[in-house]
């Protein structure tokens, strides 16, 4: 029934699929009527009400029921133990970011601008990894730096001297380098093939030389594209786990924190502040690229680490 | 096309970078299939820590299976009728919902888990089966379900369509599984692809959520990963990868075929 | 910044194989506006992309700015002014640091230079957008930037790459017109490149019809129009008509008339056309309505266009195809009559009749 003619029959109190209409707007021609339209919407709904939106109003609500009652919503600040390792991860995944944007800047742009035999057998290996659990890149960092890794038998057999460092940060941060250069690159690669060549050409018949033309045209050209990849790899490295838990570093990223907080002290409410605090903070990062930049920058690569 | 220094500095460092991420994996796809890891290839090809891996672990691998499909599933049903919804209707409600759908990708799985746990922990039955688990998968793949069968469908003018089926006399539910949900086929099934690859290597969430009973492939990995065995790690590793590697090479054939069929431009140049 | 451009055996062979350009010689006079004139894929872009500095010819190709060679100069250091189809304005830039641009990468003063990119505003009649960001501005404002950008650095030339083609036909119209103007003030030397005939027309000193990678013709306007040189030109610059016809002894014969007052000069080989089938390319004008005294032909009338200035008919039964006449637009004439023409001999173009056309 349509919600003019429910007002027909004189009925005065909104009913369901006039509520629904409001939502979805009144029907036209060809796209089913409201109720049709509800009915779709009807399993999606539910699942993201059900599994989603109630679950994280209760971990909200668990916060509070700590010891220390409404001051948990902030123990990421007040506490030492967690506001340290919250700096350890800000810094991690801001250094992985960095590292990333420079390596896949070059070598995105170059593997685009350039044609020679066996670029897309390099194009498709590099983003190998974007399926890998975090586990299995912890077990790659291993292969690279541990005990019988590739990196270590090089150097010993260049200098004598078997270089291990697939426990210690270094490792940690070759095994978030190693999930977020797919992502990055694959970006990079979606961006620079948008640029305008005319752009270029026009910098260089006014006389530019190559680094201005990079400076001038190419880098603000690309930057939307990393803006958007590096808050990706940011929000990936942030919330990144099962690497860290591979490799069972010194090192204690937040999520590891949330993680043991929760399993070995059964501290439910610090847990769930720290996963609030982590959460908020990732969906901020993407939400601020997505004002920025737009719309479809951060429908990137999915799958976390 | 001069190759000058620049491009051979730039093609090295391509390299390097490509070793970087292709060494590992062919170390542990080797170390998988050694007779002695330690004494390297001299030593021999052997199936036999592939074999141990299955006894020890097929129940994890087989779960794993099971789960995407069941995940395919789900998001098939919720997520094709909320594409289309999303974007024959949108509005500021809708832009909203869409925001809450792809919120669990904004989130560490870590969160996700805790959530859950809060919340349904205490309902045994549920918790202890691999149903736990699959509404994990759900929510953290439906949003990549509903964006990739979305942007086909706006790409096609649906109202066209609809418009056209509606004036030859056809009602909504024939004109949706007619003509709507087959044009859609290319997103559907981009997103299919996407769909069980992300479940069959989801961990994070897997690990908080996971029983003892109710182990998927990427625990059983950090199990093996764990037991120092590096054998047994790498021919687990192996496993995955032979699984992993047809749905990347399916996904990239897909989007290669996209792209190429939107490169094919009429010229109405006619020569004189 | 009226300088002379020479090309001298330039040819062009991409990597893959495709030849380009067939070897060819070109003089463009300082301060000319010269026209490439054909259909897409005709070459005429890389002749212009040669002489940017953006394509180099092959082996044995020279090209000199006023006696300078500058063959193997790349771009950036030729100092040419260039207008592309898509503008190529710098998104994240504004109006007046787009036209900046280049005076600053040559590190002209920053006071000098704000003043010359004021002047260079003004004299394309937009220093009010100055601030502006480009996209906020339209296509012919944009047109109107991308110009000021490549003549405040005072280029030896100014190439311009279909710079019209992306805006509709009223604008394309008017900024024709100032872009005509702009040339002759500036007094620059131009290369223009386009596949729309009456832009070449009403723009070029002289103009290049080329076709699959080859000159056609070069001619001024006048020339290409009233003197094609093969029937590939006659075709493609204004309405051509067909008739056939045969040389004996010097004189014209259609069908039982005979012509004196012919051109028959075959440039190809050099010589007047004596005898055998001939082709007769002409204008609307070739033929006109006259009494039936006059006539040399009676044709049908298939259609009638009232244009304005003139009546345009449309006439079956006298070539192997329907022409084009035009006549007075007060002329009464209606579709489905017959039409008696006389020939205007002087008006025909003759070509060596050939079995198939190229």
């Amino acid at each position: 029934m349509s919600s003019v003619e429910h007002i027909k029959e004189g009925r005065s109190r909104p009913s369901f699929p006039w509520a629904l209409s409001s939502l979805i707007g009144q029907g036209t021609p060809g796209a089913g009527s409201p109720a049709i339209l509800a009915l779709l919407m009807l399993p999606g709904l539910i699942i993201v009400a059900a599994f989603f939106i109630i679950p994280m109003a209760l971990v909200a609500m668990r916060v509070a029921d700590g010891p220390d009652g409404l001051a948990t919503y902030f123990v990421i600040l007040t506490h030492d133990r967690y506001l340290a390792s919250l700096i350890q991860t800000l810094v991690m995944s801001g250094g992985v970011t960095v590292t990333a944007l420079v390596l896949c800047g070059i070598c995105g742009l170059f593997l685009v601008r350039n044609r020679f035999a066996g670029r897309n057998v390099i194009t498709a290996l590099l983003t190998l990894p974007l399926s890998f659990p975090g586990t299995v890149v912890g077990f790659m960092v291993i292969m690279l730096a541990g005990r019988q890794g590739v990196i270590g038998s090089v150097t010993d057999a260049l200098w004598g001297e078997k270089i291990v460092f697939a426990y210690e940060i270094t490792g940690l941060f070759v095994g978030y380098l190693y999930f977020s250069i797919p992502r990055v690159i694959l970006a990079v690669m979606a961006s620079a093939e948008k640029l305008d060549p005319q752009l270029e050409e026009a910098a260089r018949s006014l006389g530019a030389p190559t680094w201005r033309v990079v400076r001038d045209v190419i880098l603000p050209g690309l930057m939307p594209g990393l803006v958007s990849s590096g808050a990706i790899c940011f929000a990936t490295a942030m919330g990144a786990f099962g690497t860290a838990f591979t490799l069972a570093t010194d090192i204690d990223v937040l999520p590891m924190v949330i993680y043991t907080e929760f399993t070995r002290n059964a501290n439910i409410a610090v847990a769930a502040a720290l996963s609030i605090a982590l959460g908020a903070m990732t969906w901020a990062v993407l939400a601020a690229v997505r004002v920025f930049v737009g719309n479809g920058a951060t429908s990137g690569t999915g799958g976390g680490a | 096309m001069r190759r000058d220094w620049k491009f051979y500095a730039q093609l090295g460092l391509t390299i390097v970078l490509c070793l970087f991420i292709v060494v590992p994996v062919v170390m542990s796809a080797l170390a998988g299939v050694t007779v002695n890891v330690f004494k390297g290839l001299s030593s021999g090809l052997t199936l036999r820590w592939v074999f141990e891996v299955w006894d020890l672990y097929a129940q994890s691998i087989l779960l794993s299976l099971g789960i995407a499909m069941a995940c395919l599933v789900v998001t098939l049903l919720a997520g094709v009728p909320l594409a289309y919804v999303l974007v024959r209707r949108p509005s500021r409600m809708m832009r909203l919902f869409e925001e809450l759908l792809t919120l669990p990708v904004a989130i560490p799985g870590l969160a996700l888990a805790l959530a859950l746990l809060i919340t349904y922990g205490g309902v045994s039955g549920y918790r202890s089966s691999w149903l736990f688990i699959l509404t994990g998968h759900v929510l953290f793949t439906l949003p990549f379900m509903v964006r990739s069968v979305a942007a086909v469908m706006a790409a096609m003018d649906m109202k066209m369509l609809e418009e056209g089926a509606a004036s030859l006399g056809a009602g909504f539910w024939r004109r949706f599984f007619g003509v709507i949900v087959p044009n859609a086929k290319p997103g559907i099934l981009a997103g299919a692809l996407m769909v069980v690859t992300l479940s069959i290597g989801e961990f994070n969430l897997t690990w908080m959520l996971h029983t003892p009973l109710t182990k998927t492939l990427p625990v059983g990995l950090a199990d093996a990963y764990a037991s120092m065995r590096l054998e047994i790690g790498s021919a687990y590793t192996l496993i995955f990868f032979v699984l992993i590697m047809p749905l990347l090479i399916a996904m990239q054939a897909l989007a290669d075929r996209g792209k190429r069929a939107s490169r094919r431009i009429d010229t109405a140049e006619d020569t004189l | 910044m009226s300088t002379q451009i020479r090309l001298r055996n330039c040819a062009k062979t991409f990597a893959d194989g495709t030849r380009a350009l067939a070897p060819f010689d070109l003089t463009i006079e300082g301060g000319e506006t010269i026209v490439l004139l054909g259909p897409s894929g005709c070459g005429k872009t890389t002749i212009l992309r040669m002489i940017a500095g953006l394509e180099f010819p092959d082996a044995g190709g020279v090209i000199s700015f006023d006696g300078d060679d500058v063959t193997r100069q790349s771009i950036e250091k030729r100092r040419v002014g260039m207008v592309f189809q898509s503008y190529a304005l710098f998104p994240n830039m504004t109006v007046a640091e787009n036209v900046a641009y280049g005076l600053k990468v040559h590190g002209v003063p920053s006071a000098e230079r704000d003043a010359r990119v004021d002047a260079m505003l003004e004299m394309m009649h937009i220093d009010m957008l100055a601030d502006r960001r480009i996209d906020q501005l339209s296509g012919g404002q944009r047109q109107r930037v991308a110009l000021a950008r490549a003549i405040a650095v005072q280029p030896r030339v100014l190439l311009l790459d279909e710079p019209l083609t992306a805006l509709d036909a009223k604008l394309r119209v008017r900024l024709r017109t100032e872009i005509n103007a702009l040339l002759r003030k500036l007094g620059i030397t131009a290369v223009y490149v386009t596949h729309d005939q009456e832009e070449a027309m009403a723009l070029g000193d002289r103009i290049v019809v080329m076709q699959k990678g080859e000159i056609a013709q070069i001619g001024t306007p006048r020339e290409i129009y009233r003197k094609p040189q093969n029937p590939f030109v006659a075709d493609f610059v204004g309405a051509a008509n067909r008739m056939t016809g045969q040389m004996r002894d010097g004189r014209l014969h259609i069908g039982a008339h005979v012509f004196d007052a012919v051109d028959a000069f075959d440039p190809r080989h050099g010589a007047i056309i004596d005898q055998g089938a001939v082709e007769l390319y002409f204008r609307a004008d070739g033929l006109s309505p006259c009494d039936l005294s006059e006539a040399h032909f009676t044709g049908r009338v298939e259609a009638v266009s009232y244009l304005g200035e003139r009546l345009r008919l449309t006439v079956s039964g006298i070539g192997p195809q329907a022409v084009t006449i035009d006549t007075h637009a007060d002329d009464v004439i209606e579709a489905g009559a017959d039409v008696h023409c006389r020939v205007n001999a002087d008006r025909l173009t003759v070509f060596p009749a050939v079995a198939a056309h190229s």
